[in-house]
């Protein structure tokens, strides 16, 4: 796989993984593009020996997780929800929910639900995150179980 | 409880982002190479220019003393030591695999950061011990070339300097690095603790 098809392969799902993890548009946007850049410039060294969705979302993940300071200098909590809404008003609330819950969640569990929302199997995500498989199912429930609550208590669901 | 009840994926995939083309991530690419090189250069420019300028001294002047020439020996000294551990920084950041597993990955960076932590204030100690010094016998001969009075107040002044610096600027450098780098230390130990 070259790097232009990866690119139009993975952007968008690069992009909600950022989504789900900063509930943050912009801040999305210049993750998932910072993602392609370490992919681009380390595209050589991939072995081939994984996949290479696998390798990919490491890359993306691990750089959710190293923004630190960026995540310390912008509490989500104290963000209004409806700033976001203008821009988007074509979007299901619903849709604006789940972004928000999951940023809400702890950072691996919002790798992980992520990961798993884009469909990946259990053994790809234990993969990535470096759980054992059994542990990244456990959590998916729980993880699943705290979002319908959420939805429930936001009289939703 | 039943979570079945929310298709999750179908609303989690219905979130799509602007797409840039690849021309404009192109462009970015070569940026985002020069703006991570451009602060290691002008460092390394900057310690390479001044040590330049001390050996200039050296040949101009023609010092006589040993003291001079050992002055100037150590002060060149300290900055290689400097400019050597924080290109070693740098790379060893760069080195961070990416690619290995968020687990793996923080293990990691907690390890760097950590090693960054005591790099800095080992760095800087040596530093200025170093460059202190370097100063001091540096300016014997000159010294010795004025008279008592002059003599002692160059010393004055270079000491007060010397004093400012390491009982005020170095520490409230350093503390300064070291809560910065502390709190990171202790969130990353702290994600990587969701994964246990």
């Amino acid at each position: 796989m070259n790097f232009e098809e990866i690119y139009k392969t993975y952007w968008q799902k690069i992009f909600r993984l950022c989504m789900g993890y900063f509930n943050d548009c912009d801040l999305a946007q210049d993750l998932t593009q910072e993602t392609f850049i370490i992919v681009w410039q380390k595209l050589s060294t991939f072995k081939g020996n994984s996949n290479i969705g696998t390798w990919i979302f490491r890359i993306a993940s691990n750089n959710c997780l190293r923004r630190i300071e960026v995540e310390n200098r912008m509490p989500k909590s104290a963000l209004p929800f409806d700033l976001k809404e203008e821009n988007e008003a074509s979007i299901e609330p619903k849709l604006n929910l789940l972004y928000r819950f999951i940023s809400e969640l702890n950072e691996t569990d919002r790798i992980i639900i992520s990961l798993e929302l884009e469909d990946l199997k259990q053994a790809e995500i234990a993969n990535i995150v470096g759980l054992k498989e059994t542990n990244v199912r456990v959590k998916i429930h729980r993880i699943k179980e705290k979002l319908t609550q959420k939805f429930k208590d936001h009289g939703q669901s | 409880m039943d979570n079945h009840n929310i298709d999750f994926k179908n609303i989690w995939q219905q979130q799509n982002g602007d797409q840039p083309d690849l021309k404009a991530l192109r462009s970015k690419i070569i940026s985002f190479k020069k703006s991570n090189l451009r602060k290691l250069l002008l460092c390394n420019i900057l310690l390479v220019v001044a040590s330049i300028f001390i050996v200039f001294i050296w040949y101009y002047y023609q010092p006589q003393f040993i003291t001079t020439k050992i002055g100037i020996v150590i002060t060149i000294l300290a900055m290689i030591i400097f400019i050597l551990s924080y290109n070693d920084l740098y790379s060893y950041y760069k080195k961070i695999d990416s690619s290995q597993s968020s687990n793996d990955y923080l293990e990691n960076l907690i390890l760097i950061k950590t090693k960054q932590k005591t790099l800095q204030t080992k760095t800087i100690t040596v530093y200025f011990i170093l460059l202190s010094l370097g100063i001091c016998l540096y300016l014997y001969e000159y010294t010795r070339m004025m008279s008592l009075f002059w003599g002692i107040f160059a010393y004055t002044i270079t000491l007060a300097w010397i004093a400012l610096n390491w009982f005020f600027i170095k520490p409230k450098t350093v503390k300064k690095q070291n809560i910065k780098i502390d709190s990171l230390i202790e969130k990353v130990t702290l994600m990587k603790e969701q994964l246990e």
